[in-house]
């Protein structure tokens, strides 16, 4: 693997964990507010 | 297959090697495999803790009446032994060998972030220190069961600290969570797909989705908890408007889930060493994935089967029962093809393949007393009674933990380069083996007989079996004394090297790496080719 080569997988994966980590994290906050919203609704 | 590279140049000294410096290295680290290390010690340090607190239960259930501690205390101790088991000896163990074997297993030079792996640990012995602090407070820990049900577990001056450390083990599995799912969807090698990744790998991501879906909830529970207690919301007070039994709801709503998430990389590991000492390809390999996946969907709809007694609508009985009972047909899918890969196979029995045969065994025990207790009629029998404390530890000691000191057994040269001794692996599994169901087994007959749970004192009719049961658990704890007297010895005194590819039948890209594993690996990507990943050729 040439070093061009290495540079475009270094890239594209700094990519695609920033957006995983933004949805998955995002994801996780958003269900421990509806708990809490649930937890308002039924109580 | 791909060919181990460590990087050998075009770096400054210190990417070499790990740091010399003992602080550095172990409380500033940022590689998988240190992190991996530090979860896995940290992990049996409080499975032995944990396990101090299972002895101290049966010690005072040896005999019927009080014999050695008082009733509150060993209330604390059911509590914090289901805690700390859970909480930091099962999950902790396996993010640890997640942290290690997952970049080896897909060609990863380390996990995606690695600075928020060494704060997801790093996080939890400040959690287990001030969740074990509470046993020295004056008003004592928490006593109320590990399910925290309200308004009982509000009770205690100690809800404070409880729900503090719950929040902190439930940040550092979710970040720990995140750093799987980023690392698995983003670092793969080229020419690793998803569908060419090891079972086990598999199991870790569907278990991490699990994580993000579930934590959340149990902190949202916890924070309402605390608020009730200290705040003055009403959330789960009658008297307030609020009601307890909704706690129960999302608290379950995260339990079950979290049963899986304990499970299903068991799964994954056993899937690996199976067709290792085989010597076959997994069987099924796509079915063994779907039934992953399908476990872990049908693992969110079947929560209220820990509720069939507080008086459910008859329809959601009805449903919860049939839910519950649909998950054998996944687990069953995965028991098929574990006997299907050994069939006709090659067999040797080293340690890693013994426990992963007892676990195969064992857990499908556990499975079907989990199948009697999904039926509501008769849960309403078996509800609170020991048959439920007998069900869950047939599902997380020889399911979980079985599996993680197979995992360990079989990674354990790879990790060290030196092999454990064989002799005193397999006296380890036939103590094990042996004594765990001595410790088990009879508490079927309890509960059946009607001893009901997390109770110091009892009827003098349920004393032969109490009595056998704890002879059975010190001597399954006595046991483990070897595991950790087989680790200690692998790791500063066995003089026998290990070799690059430990076990015959092993492939996978981990077993291109030398023994021990390079402090950094994969900086260049391997190659990948099908004919030797570890599940064999997948028909697309």
């Amino acid at each position: 693997m040439n070093q061009s080569t290495e540079a475009a997988l270094e890239q594209s994966r700094k990519k695609g964990v920033r957006l995983t980590v933004t949805v998955v994290g995002s994801i996780a906050f958003a269900i421990f507010v509806l708990s809490l919203l649930q937890g308002l609704k039924y109580s | 297959m791909a060919h181990a590279t460590t990087h050998e140049h075009d770096h400054h000294d210190d990417h070499h090697g790990a740091p010399k410096n003992f602080f550095v290295r172990w409380c500033m680290s940022t590689n998988h495999k240190d992190i991996g290390t530090l979860y896995l010690v940290f992990s049996l340090l409080m499975f032995f803790i944990g396990g101090s607190f299972a002895m101290v239960i049966r010690a005072e259930l040896f005999k019927p009446g009080l014999q050695l501690v008082q009733p509150y205390f060993f209330n604390e101790m059911t509590t914090m032994h289901a805690l700390v088991m859970i909480f930091g000896a099962v999950m902790p163990a396996f993010v640890g060998l997640g942290n290690w074997m997952i970049p080896l297993m897909i060609g990863a030079p380390d996990m995606a972030l690695p600075r928020m792996n060494n704060l997801s640990f790093w996080i939890l012995p400040f959690a287990f220190s001030l969740l074990l602090s509470t046993l020295f407070l004056p008003g004592g820990g928490p006593a109320g069961g590990w399910t925290m049900y309200p308004p009982l577990s509000l009770q205690g001056d100690s809800v404070a600290y409880l729900v503090f450390a719950v929040h902190l083990m439930g940040i550092s599995s979710i970040m720990g969570a995140i750093n799987i799912i980023a690392t698995i969807l983003n670092m793969r090698a080229p020419g690793m797909d998803l569908l060419k990744m090891p079972v086990f790998v598999w199991s870790w991501l569907i278990t991490a989705f699990l994580l993000i879906a579930v934590m959340p909830v149990l902190a949202g529970a916890v924070t309402m908890l605390l608020t009730d207690k200290y705040f003055g919301t009403s959330f789960f007070n009658a008297a307030g408007g609020g009601d307890p039994v909704l706690f129960q709801h999302i608290f379950w709503f995260f339990g079950h889930p979290e049963v899986y998430i304990m499970i299903l990389p068991a799964f994954g590991l056993v899937s690996e060493i199976i067709p290792t000492f085989a010597r076959k390809p997994i069987f099924g390999y796509k079915a063994m994935v779907f039934a992953i996946a399908s476990i872990a969907f049908l693992s969110f709809i079947v929560w209220a089967h820990h509720m069939f007694a507080v008086g459910l609508p008859l329809g959601g009985e009805i449903f919860f029962m049939y839910a519950t009972m649909l998950i054998a047909v996944p687990t069953g899918v995965k028991v098929f093809n574990w006997v299907s890969t050994m069939w006709g196979g090659s067999m040797t029995f080293e340690t890693p393949m013994l426990f992963a045969i007892a676990f195969v065994i064992l857990f499908t025990i556990g499975g079907f007393s989990g199948l009697m207790l999904a039926l509501a009629p008769a849960d309403f029998q078996y509800h609170d009674t020991y048959f439920v404390v007998a069900h869950f530890h047939y599902v997380l000691v020889t399911g979980a933990i079985f599996a993680i000191i197979a995992g360990t057994y079989y990674w354990l040269p790879k990790w060290t380069g030196h092999m454990y001794s064989e002799t005193w692996g397999k006296i380890h599994f036939w103590n094990s083996v042996i004594w765990v169901n001595v410790l088990f087994f009879p508490q079927h007959f309890l509960g059946l007989a009607g001893m009901p749970r997390r109770i110091p004192d009892y009827n003098v009719a349920f004393a032969n079996f109490n009595m056998i049961s704890s002879i059975g658990g010190f001597l399954f704890g006595a046991s483990q004394l070897i595991f950790l007297g087989v680790i200690v010895h692998a790791v500063w005194f066995s003089k026998k090297k290990a070799p690059d590819r430990v076990w015959e039948g092993a492939k996978g890209l981990e077993w291109t790496l030398p023994s021990p594993a390079p402090y950094h690996t994969f900086d260049v990507p391997p190659v990948i080719h099908d004919d030797e990943l570890a599940h064999g050729h997948v028909e697309d």
